[in-house]
């Protein structure tokens, strides 16, 4: 009860173990009021068996060192008594000749008993009573050693043990002497041959005496008996049993592991393999669209030379064109105005996919001969400007000379541009010239058209997309439309729209029903291409057009807006691509 | 057979039993009589009766005696005018404990039994404390014991408040006094069976007390080794021919063991050891210190495992020495390196132990080699970086050597001219782990509770001892482990040779 009461006391003094405490002398410390805890001393385990904790002698020691503890006088010196040792009568100096130094660094020493014990097999006394009167028998004839006598007979030994692994539970014969010497080998020394047969016949006799069993006696080990467990001289059992258990576990993890580790770096093998493969096809594209260029430079150079004239649609359709989205959107509203001129568009249509890449490759060849190009352009736009006089252009997709009016550049929209087909000479208010030179080259190669007039440069502070665009716009018969982009329906998110409301608005968007939402892969080469290229053209254009900025401005907007419009969906998966 | 249980019950515990008066003849094993001991008479348990020369002999265990004092006695010693107690019927349940035939039968179901049994060990080390320390808020673990003790559970119940108790001392950062008290690993005081036994087996190095009635008698009468005789203190699996020899010749280097002089003899012409087969990795001008590697020295470690079995109750030749580094401590002269006592440490402990086995040799005990181990173990823990603690359970030798070491070490500390100590501090310092300092000092009385809060007290006692200490040390020198000479990197080993070799 004591204790109790006390350890509930003690109970409400938390310690901690990172508390300072401090020393006091006990001849210091003031005498509690209270006694009892100095007297209390809580009951500590002492990691000794309950079983053999309360043995008389360990007892004794503890309760008097808690005496002293407590102030009850002095320390009993108290032993455990144990067994006592004794001198030994046999002569250690006999037995242990004196052969040790020390040397003067710490001893390294790996060598094992089984290394320096020498032959295993020791000589009883038995054992050396024969061989004297073995060798008292030889007479003159050489004598046995007791060395030879011991390898002999541990040869047999060993030979038995692995002849008759079992042969103490079998009860098997002992081994004939013919097995034996058939085996003999460089275990047994050449001298101690001679006597081998001889001291087999003793060895038989000791071995039988003993049941075959070992003459030196051995450790019991396991040996998959049921009565192994419970004997207590079956010692040194190997742990596998459960270390296996254990390792099983272990090693299906780690293979797991393994397995995991390889099938990443398979994969990412993989991915870099193709990866690679990807690269070198692009290299390959990218020749190969060098030399369609170069091909097509040169048909194109060869026509014009030959002043042909009337194969330019097909050739057209074979570059692949680039029909940008916007065309597209505009084809589709034009189908309906114009049913007779649907089919044009649709054919570039399929085609005008590549035309990303086209681009790609073409702004590069600009890159590398602006110089050529941009002569070639001014060439031609003033060729075009020389036999578009006096004509009105009907075609449908005019394909406009690039560069041919500075001015047109700055303040022309894309969006505009694609949707004023029909009838381009009145379309833009301010600028009805560079208007009027796309309707008349209908026919120009569309990427030359694409790469550089088509924009004007919006305000920085919008986005382009959310830009309201208007454009005055003369159709046939002298009509005067007004075209809207970028206006946008209020939208009521809850409300259904008036039938009505929605047809008013229904072209205003950027919408079509041709720019349906495709799922996209913005990892796909194409749009990796494309972002590179835009990259590309914006250090070109501005190291080429420093001072054309706003030009550059406008050919960056415009990429970007292109960018976009993939986005939308107008490109097909990658898969599509070698249409 | 019966008996064995209860003999590992604490005494006094009222089991009902038979007594009646007895003949020599009637004598039995597992019947408890007064023997004569050094003149007094005690309770033994007879556990093997042998006739010699036509005289029977009787094995008894005294009860309340260590093990190592049990002893073969003639009829003459045995005090036939007192009633001696009758073995009691073998109970129906623990039939299965004792006998083989059982055991085969029940494997299965204890191999299941197994993989739940570190939970079932807390969970029952737990109960017992619950049981031993009255702590409530535990239901209480039905017990053999008497129903006294039960009563007096309840009572505790109700006095105390609803602390529940802290299931491991794992928090020791904030202790409640009483309960760290209680808190330490406490084995349970119910029997262990084989199984449980063996399944502990494969972790750890000792072994808490459950042997076969066979080594419950000492298997070697005597052994020889180096200068001296020495009576064996329990049994140890040495070959079981050993048992018809009067002496076990034991070769102090190599430990090899020979039933014949003459055999002895021939091994010590041939025998080229020294020292303890490994690197010496600690010397001084009184001791070496050699590390052995079970797995690469196997043969010598066996043999000094069997060596140390025959002193240690609570070793283990159960498994196989290789998770084992043996520390093994010599004194030289031209003769060689005499080994003089050593400690096992698991390559890679689980628990944290710093030590597995520890053992001064018979031969050697009582001259201050124990400390030096002692000291020397946590010198590694110290150049490991680790704290360290002796694998449990601990022999009575071995929790005296401890908590004397433990006191010197700490009441250094202390004396060092500091002012104030915290429990956590002197555990670094030492190696030590923080619940051993603490219990080194609750049990010392040194930790007491002030006015102004807890204080360490240095207690006259301790003031006593440790003069007494320091007066022996001017007269017979100061033997102690001097870190600078020790020359030892931790070893690292993989997961492979801690466990097995192949
Ligand atoms: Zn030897």
């Amino acid at each position: 009860m004591t204790q109790r009461t006390t350890g509930q006391r003690f109970r409400q003094r938390k310690l901690s173990t990172k508390q300072n405490l401090q020393i006091i002398h006990e001849k210091d410390l003031e005498p509690l009021g209270d006694d009892d805890a100095t007297r209390h001393i809580p009951k500590v385990e002492t990691g000794v068996e309950k079983g053999e904790e309360i043995e008389h002698h360990l007892q004794a020691v503890i309760s008097a060192a808690q005496a002293a503890s407590q102030g009850g006088g002095k320390i009993a010196q108290l032993y455990i008594p144990t067994p006592e040792a004794v001198a030994s009568k046999l002569q250690y100096e006999d037995l242990y000749p004196r052969r040790f130094t020390q040397p003067s660094t710490y001893i390294r020493f790996s060598s094992t008993v089984e290394d320096t014990v020498g032959c295993p097999y020791c000589m009883t006394s038995e054992d050396a009573a024969w061989l004297k009167a073995y060798n008292q028998k030889r007479g003159k004839a050489p004598h046995c050693s007791e060395d030879e006598f011991e390898y002999v007979i541990n040869f047999f030994e060993q030979t038995t043990q692995e002849k008759q692994p079992y042969a103490e539970v079998d009860t098997a014969p002992v081994l004939a002497y013919e097995e034996l010497e058939s085996a003999f080998d460089e275990t047994i020394p050449e001298s101690a041959r001679r006597f081998a047969k001889d001291i087999y016949v003793h060895w038989k006799a000791e071995r039988e005496r003993n049941l075959n069993k070992p003459l030196m006696p051995t450790l019991k080990f396991e040996r998959n008996l049921d009565t192994d467990d419970a004997d207590p001289y079956v010692c040194f059992r190997r742990r596998e049993v459960r270390m296996q258990r254990k390792t099983r576990g272990r090693d299906a993890q780690v293979t797991e592991k393994l397995k995991k580790l390889r099938k990443e770096l398979e994969e990412a093998r993989f991915i870099m393999a193709q990866v690679k493969r990807r690269e070198v096809m692009i290299r390959e594209q990218l020749a190969l669209d060098k030399t369609i260029f170069q091909q097509r430079r040169e048909i194109t150079e060869t026509k014009r030379r030959l002043s042909i004239k009337g194969d330019d649609e097909e050739l057209l359709i074979n570059q692949k064109p680039a029909p940008k989205p916007k065309p597209r959107v505009d084809t589709s509203a034009l189908q309906r105005g114009i049913p007779g001129m649907g089919p044009k568009p649709q054919v570039t249509r399929p085609d005008g996919r590549l035309v990303d890449s086209d681009l790609v490759y073409l702004d590069d060849q600009l890159a590398k001969k602006s110089e050529a190009i941009d002569g070639f352009i001014e060439e031609n736009l003033m060729k075009h400007q020389k036999w578009n006089v006096g004509w009105v252009d009907a075609t449908w997709r005019p394909i406009t000379p690039p560069m041919e009016q500075p001015a047109a550049k700055s303040d022309f929209r894309r969006v505009f541009t694609e949707s004023q087909l029909p009838t381009p000479p009145a379309s833009v208010s301010s600028e009805e010239a560079g208007d009027a030179m796309m309707i008349e080259r209908a026919k120009q190669p569309e990427p030359r058209r694409s790469t550089r007039i088509r924009f004007g440069s919006p305000p920085a502070d919008q986005p382009y997309k959310d830009q309201s665009r208007y454009r005055r716009r003369t159709g046939r018969g002298g009509r005067v439309m007004i075209d809207r982009r970028g206006v946008k329906r209020p939208r009521l998110d809850d409300e259904p729209i008036d039938e009505r409301v929605a047809d008013r608005w229904k072209y205003a968007g950027d919408s079509s029903e041709d720019e349906q939402i495709y799922p996209v892969d913005w990892t796909d080469n194409l749009h990796i291409r494309y972002r590179i290229m835009i990259e590309r053209q914006g250090e070109k254009q501005h190291a080429q057009h420093q001072a054309a900025a706003a030009a550059a401005a406008a050919q960056n907007r415009r990429a970007i807006e292109s960018h976009q419009r993939s986005a939308s969906g107008h490109l097909l998966p990658p898969t599509n691509r070698g249409q | 057979m019966a008996p064995r249980e209860n003999s590992h019950e604490p005494s006094g515990t009222p089991v009902p039993v038979e007594i009646g008066f007895a003949t020599l003849a009637q004598l039995r094993v597992g019947v408890k009589a007064f023997v004569d001991k050094d003149g007094e008479k005690r309770k033994a348990e007879i556990l093997m009766i042998q006739t010699r020369r036509g005289e029977p002999k009787f094995y008894v265990h005294y009860e309340e005696f260590n093990k190592r004092l049990d002893e073969w006695v003639n009829a003459e010693r045995i005090d036939l005018t007192r009633e001696v107690e009758w073995p009691a019927p073998e109970k129906p349940d623990k039939k299965k404990s004792s006998s083989a035939k059982n055991d085969k039968a029940s494997k299965a179901d204890q191999r299941n039994l197994k993989r739940s049994r570190s939970k079932l060990d807390r969970e029952l080390s737990i109960a017992s404390e619950t049981s031993s320390n009255n702590v409530p808020g535990k239901a209480a673990r039905p017990t053999k014991a008497s129903g006294k003790e039960n009563q007096e559970l309840l009572v505790t119940t109700e006095i105390t408040d609803g602390t529940t108790p802290k299931p491991e001392d794992e928090e020791m950062d904030l202790v409640d006094v009483q309960d760290a008290a209680a808190a330490a690993k406490a084995v349970p005081d119910q029997a262990y069976s084989r199984e449980d036994e063996i399944e502990k087996l494969r972790t750890s190095g000792s072994m808490t007390q459950n042997q076969t009635e066979i080594a419950r008698v000492r298997n070697i009468e005597k052994i020889q080794m180096g200068r001296h005789e020495i009576e064996p203190w329990y049994f140890s699996p040495y070959p079981i021919d050993f048992v018809d020899v009067d002496m076990v010749y034991i070769c102090e280097f190599c430990l090899g063991y020979y039933g014949d002089v003459t055999q002895f003899e021939r091994h010590r012409s041939k025998c080229t050891l020294l020292h303890p087969p490994g690197n010496e990795i600690y010397r001084d001008d009184y001791v070496s210190f050699f590390e052995i590697d079970g797995r690469r020295q196997r043969t010598w470690c066996r043999n000094l495992c069997l060596l140390s079995k025959l002193f240690l109750d609570h070793k283990t030749l159960y498994y196989d020495v290789d998770p084992f580094l043996f520390y093994c401590m010599c004194t030289r002269d031209e003769h060689g390196c005499h080994l003089v006592g050593y400690f096992s440490k698991e390559k890679e402990s689980a628990e944290g132990y710093n030590v597995a086995c520890i053992l001064t040799l018979p031969q050697y005990q009582r001259k201050g080699f124990g400390k030096l181990l002692i000291d020397f173990s946590y010198l590694l823990s110290k150049r490991e970086g680790k704290l360290g603690s002796p694998e449990k359970p601990l022999s009575d030798l071995g929790l005296l050597g401890y908590r004397a070491y433990w006191q010197e070490i700490i009441v250094d500390l202390l004396m060092d001219g500091r002012a104030e100590a915290n429990i956590e501090d002197l555990g670094a310092q030492s190696a030590m782990t923080t619940n051993d300092v603490l219990h080194t000092l609750q049990n010392l009385n040194m930790l007491r509770y002030s006015k102004n809060g807890h204080v360490v007290v240095l207690t006259n006692a301790v003031m006593e001892t440790r003069d007494r200490q320091k007066a022996k040390e001017k007269i017979k020198g100061k033997r102690s482990i001097d870190p600078e000479r020790l020359q030892w990197k931790p070893p690292v080993f993989s997961a492979a040779s801690r466990t097995w070799n192949w």
